[in-house]
């Protein structure tokens, strides 16, 4: 049997290698897969699953989102947009190495609990949703089951009767420091208090004890908080915390059978379009400039369009399709209206609202093809292959590419009476661009060249034809397609294209960056996907991992 | 004044409910021209148009010496001839160096660089790089201001998401997010101004009673076995974090200036207010410094790499970055942008007038022995020299003597010294000091050659 035995101190510098890329992340496996030594089923088992956080903090959004669900809100409390936002992680806004909690964000958090408290007690039907009613049990015994319910929603678990009492202690207090009704300053002060604790802001895993294999199985509730904040981003509800108490999370059949009624509810899709819309950069379509000289036809109005079209189609694959990356590239359906209907050369079936259509299978296939990518990635009057090219190496390949260079050098000058021709003359074969340009980047931008700067399909550019066909290094060997369309198709077929998807969705769903540990799961994943695994099933697959119900025991430095 | 007064109904509306300002004012008994030194750095990107192999001398001075307001006007066709007015009060530094190499991004090696003079991490590389030690203002915070007050990271412009903020480190690779948000940070310092003592003094209490429980959690969270480093950190920094309420001076900006920052708030990223929301973050920086609450404050024009669109004589043109690079592409190859030294040089010159609005609000603040501004000492400063993105000729231009501590009213050119030694010299100024007790002389990686920038030392 093959066992994974690299020496600790060498799998412990590996990650920070690997991050950019799953192809050398391929690459390097056959050396982490081997022989040597007898390690033991133990060992081999914490060797699959890294080390990670056990304090986890609440993104902005994840924060709201649990503000809402403590307090029985109807809606968000929209108090984190001026929150300080986080540093850059990566891809994703959920990457627990960078989330932390800075003076400036504690003041935030310290407004905003205050804020939410006073708001909470200024109206009593927020205060009853939260309260039970006074039948003369006492002022202190209404504070206590307050405590205990909220509480228990706000750190996601049942509270420790010693936790209990310090916020009664909290509650009986807080006349001398509110003005106004005491039991209602009770309620104020220990909400405030809830909402900074550090039991709300992080998700505390605990759990110490050790399975036969060496893995630490989290404990109900963290599991529950876990599956939830992946698949809602927000707390468990009441069922999930029913399932904690009753033990239905411990068997992989029960925690699937949660995973699935989850996955059905419509918060599952605000997280799936969340993935997309970061790994996809849909933020930068609200941000795009189009000489109106060139297109009169691409208003201010276009961006949210554009935006709105992709959630719509990316909803169609996951939900409708119950598709995967295949899907995802490939699709015909769209989603337009009048305004894009144009762009795509179909008829508005819906005038001003969005209606679903079936694009020209000679012209369109999935997310690459649609204008949001190609204008998002395209300058104020051309395509821009190099820029369409990067996007497809790093997000969708998972390529790691060099940046690039520190200092300009002297330009070669302008020769090509295309587009294609004059980036090929700066950054082709025989530049100082050759390697990178001329073999990853050019190639996968090329194929969009059918595309202008807004994503309009075109035949010709500057009056000469379109050449829209080059090859790219897949699968072992140089691979050809004529344009997006066999592209698309290639991608979605390939071993690359697949990992890397799996990969990226790993890194959203564990909060982390991939490391060297995931290797044998994102390969298996991969081939998975490129066999037709749906996203769904990719996320139920990444549920069922001991990655995600077990902790790696900390070895803690010296 | 109540502070349920400042409680609007509903959900999802602005509230502005005033909180804890993050510094507390030191020395509420200080009288005017009592203020302790103070720096202030505003970053530009992408380098300025100053002298290559072939493109000529638009940013500095023809002569080195000294610097008056006829001699700036005089070579109106030099960016820093926008500053002519202030030209007794001003340091022009050339020859500044960035000592290490970048990794693979020059934006980033350079915003790593330029206010921590230290190496740039090996990991992450490229674009995502991070500086190996702390910023100069964070130095100045740590040392100078009272415990736990940071200095103030501020931020104007898009984040854009290939480089965001770059200047202010506490320590190696720990970037401090940087608030683009004038009312945020507004807030964040100045919310409370204007409650009544007693209001204070109760908010005060409520605040120490729900901080002590807090600070009881976190330490029995500190005490497991189990943490890994990573966490122990994460949970060092949380606890540091929480103060209590100190009650002090009160500073506020005037009702016009706060209701602009509202209205500002939902568009402070968008391209196109650059400029005004860089202005708002100086009226709180001048603010801050006016009321003694941090000695330390930064500012960044743009993203790491800044991809603003400035408007030319009420043109759009291309991304400022596009423009630095000449030509019509983020990546090193692409079409040529004609003429593109001239928009260059015309984004310094708003860079430059943004520096002097800095200077003007500086200055505005009488304070009897002198303006504001004499008392501390303001940097614009670049993290790139041209446009060839170099690590040489870094642009360094200052204004303000920090209380005569610094030889202003002159242009040297000190012909090749790594930056470390002028961002100590300015904590220096400050009283910032080294291992020994002597003024700070030290300051960046410990393999840079250590001493004062004397020549902007006054004598």
């Amino acid at each position: 049997m093959e066992t994974l035995s690299a020496p600790s101190s060498v799998m412990r510098r590996i990650p920070t290698l690997l991050r950019a890329g799953a192809l050398v992340l391929a690459c390097l496996l056959p050396s982490c897969i081997g022989t040597i030594g007898g390690s033991s089923d133990e060992q081999q088992a914490v060797l699959m699953v890294p080390e990670r956080s056990a304090f986890p903090r609440l993104t902005h959004a994840q924060w709201e989102n649990s503000v809402r669900d403590v307090l029985r809100l109807e809606q968000r409390p929209g108090f984190s947009a001026s929150f300080t936002g986080d540093p850059l992680g990566g891809v994703f806004d959920n990457n627990e190495a960078v989330l932390s909690v800075t003076p400036n964000l504690w003041a935030d958090y310290q407004r905003a609990a205050e804020e939410l408290a006073a708001l909470v007690v200024a109206d009593p039907a927020r205060v009853a949703a939260l309260v039970p009613p006074d039948e003369g049990q006492g002022n202190e015994a209404r504070a206590r089951a307050f405590i205990e319910t909220v509480g228990k929603r706000a750190y996601r678990r049942p509270l420790a009767a010693a936790e209990v009492d310090k916020l009664v202690a909290l509650f009986n207090l807080a006349p001398t420091v509110i003005d106004g009704d005491p039991f209602l300053a009770g309620v104020e002060h220990v909400l405030s208090a809830i909402f900074q604790s550090p039991h709300f802001v992080y998700r505390v895993e605990g759990t110490q004890e050790p399975r036969e294999d060496g893995l630490i199985p989290l404990g109900a509730y963290e599991l529950a908080s876990r599956l939830s904040y992946l698949l809602w981003n927000t707390m468990p509800d009441d069922v999930l915390f029913e399932a904690a108490a009753a033990g239905e999370l411990d068997t992989k059949e029960g925690l699937r059978t949660h995973a699935e009624r989850m996955l059905a509810d419509p918060q599952a899709r605000d997280v799936v379009l969340s993935f997309h819309r970061q790994l996809f950069d849909w933020k930068k379509f609200g941000d795009l400039y189009k000489d109106p000289a060139v297109f009169p036809e691409f208003g201010p109005e276009m961006g949210q369009d554009l935006v709105r079209e992709a959630e719509l189609f990316v909803e169609d694959v996951v939900f409708t399709q119950e598709g995967g990356l295949n899907e995802l590239l490939t699709s015909r359906t769209a989603f337009v209206n009048d305004r894009l209907a144009g762009l795509y050369e179909v008829d508005a079936p819906s005038g001003a609202e969005f209606g679903k259509v079936e694009l020209d299978a000679e012209k369109r296939s999935g997310i690459l093809t649609r204008a949001g990518f190609l204008a998002a990635n395209g300058t104020a009057r051309a395509s821009d292959p190099i820029h369409r090219g990067v996007f497809v190496n790093l997000r969708v390949l998972c390529a790691r590419l060099p940046p690039p260079p520190n200092n300009v050098p002297p330009l070669p000058p302008v020769e090509g009476k295309t587009t294609r021709e004059i980036v090929a003359s700066h950054t082709g074969k025989g530049t100082c661009g050759a390697s990178c340009h001329g073999t990853l980047i050019n190639p996968a931008g090329f194929a969009f060249e059918n595309y202008d700067a807004i994503g309009r399909y075109r035949a010709e550019d500057n009056g000469f034809p379109v050449n829209a066909a080059d090859a790219y290094p897949l699968g072992g060997g140089m691979a050809s397609f004529n344009d997006a369309i066999s592209w698309s198709q290639m991608l979605a077929e390939s071993r690359e294209a697949n990992e890397c998807f799996a990969r990226n969705w790993l890194e959203f769903a564990y909060g982390r960056d991939a490391v060297v540990e995931d290797a044998e799961l994102i390969t298996k994943l991969g081939e998975e996907s490129r066999t037709g695994m749906s996203v769904k099933e990719l996320l139920l697959e990444l549920i069922a991992s001991d990655a995600f119900s077990t902790r790696r025991p900390v070895e803690v430095a010296q | 004044m109540n502070r349920r007064h400042f409680l609007r109904g509903l959900f999802g509306v602005s509230i502005a409910l005033p909180f804890l300002e993050s510094f507390s004012p030191r020395k509420a008994e200080a009288g005017p021209g009592d203020i302790p030194p103070f720096a202030i750095f505003m970053r530009q990107a992408n380098g300025c148009v100053q002298k290559t192999d072939d493109e000529p001398e638009m940013f500095w001075p023809s002569q080195t010496g000294a610097l008056t307001t006829e001699s700036l006007n005089a070579e109106s066709d030099r960016a820093v001839s926008e500053l002519s007015a202030y030209a007794s009060r001003l340091i022009l530094v050339k020859g500044i160096n960035f000592a290490f190499p970048g990794n693979g991004c020059g934006h980033s090696g350079g915003g790593n660089q330029c206010l921590t003079a230290q190496k740039v991490s090996d990991t992450p590389s490229g674009n995502e790089s991070l500086a190996m030690g702390e910023s100069i203002d964070n130095r100045i915070a740590r040392e100078l201001n009272a415990e736990g007050v940071e200095p103030l990271t501020l931020y104007a412009g898009k984040k854009a998401g290939y480089i965001n903020e770059v200047l202010s480190y506490r320590g190696p690779k720990m970037i401090r997010a940087a608030e683009h948000n004038p009312i945020t940070a507004y807030q964040a310092l100045f919310g409370l101004s204007g409650l009544d003592p007693e209001v204070l003094q109760k908010l005060a209490a409520q605040r120490k009673s729900v901080n002590d429980l807090v600070r009881e959690q976190m330490q029995s969270l500190m005490s497991r076995k189990d943490l890994g480093k990573a966490d122990r950190d994460r949970l060092d920094l949380h606890f540091q974090s929480i103060r209590d309420l100190e009650i002090g001076l009160q500073c506020k900006l005037t009702p016009e200036e706060v209701a602009a920052m509202e209205l500002m708030s939902p568009d402070s990223r968008n391209n196109d207010n650059v400029i005004t929301v860089a202005q708002m973050q100086m009226d709180i920086i001048a603010l801050a410094m006016a009321c003694g609450t941090t000695r330390a404050a930064t500012i960044q024009i743009g993203d790491g790499n800044d991809s603003t669109e400035y408007y030319i004589n009420g043109v759009r043109q291309k991304s400022f970055h596009k423009i630095s690079h000449r030509i019509d592409s983020d990546g090193s190859e692409g079409p040529v942008i004609e003429g593109a030294y001239l928009l260059h040089h015309e984004i310094d010159r708003i860079h430059a007038r943004m520096f002097k609005y800095l200077l003007d609000k500086l200055a505005a603040y009488d304070l009897g022995s002198g303006s504001l501004l004499d008392f501390g000492v303001a940097v614009w400063l670049n993290d790139l020299g041209n446009k060839y993105h170099s690590y040489t000729d870094v642009p360094f231009v200052l204004a303000g003597g920090a209380n005569g501590y610094l030889k202003t009213g002159q242009y040297v050119d000190v012909n090749g010294v790594h930056n470390g030694r002028l961002l100590g010299t300015i904590g220096a100024a400050l009283g910032c000091k080294n291992d020994a007790g002597g003024p700070l002389d030290d300051f960046g990686d410990p393999e840079l050659p250590k001493g004062l920038l004397t020549e902007i030392v006054a004598g």
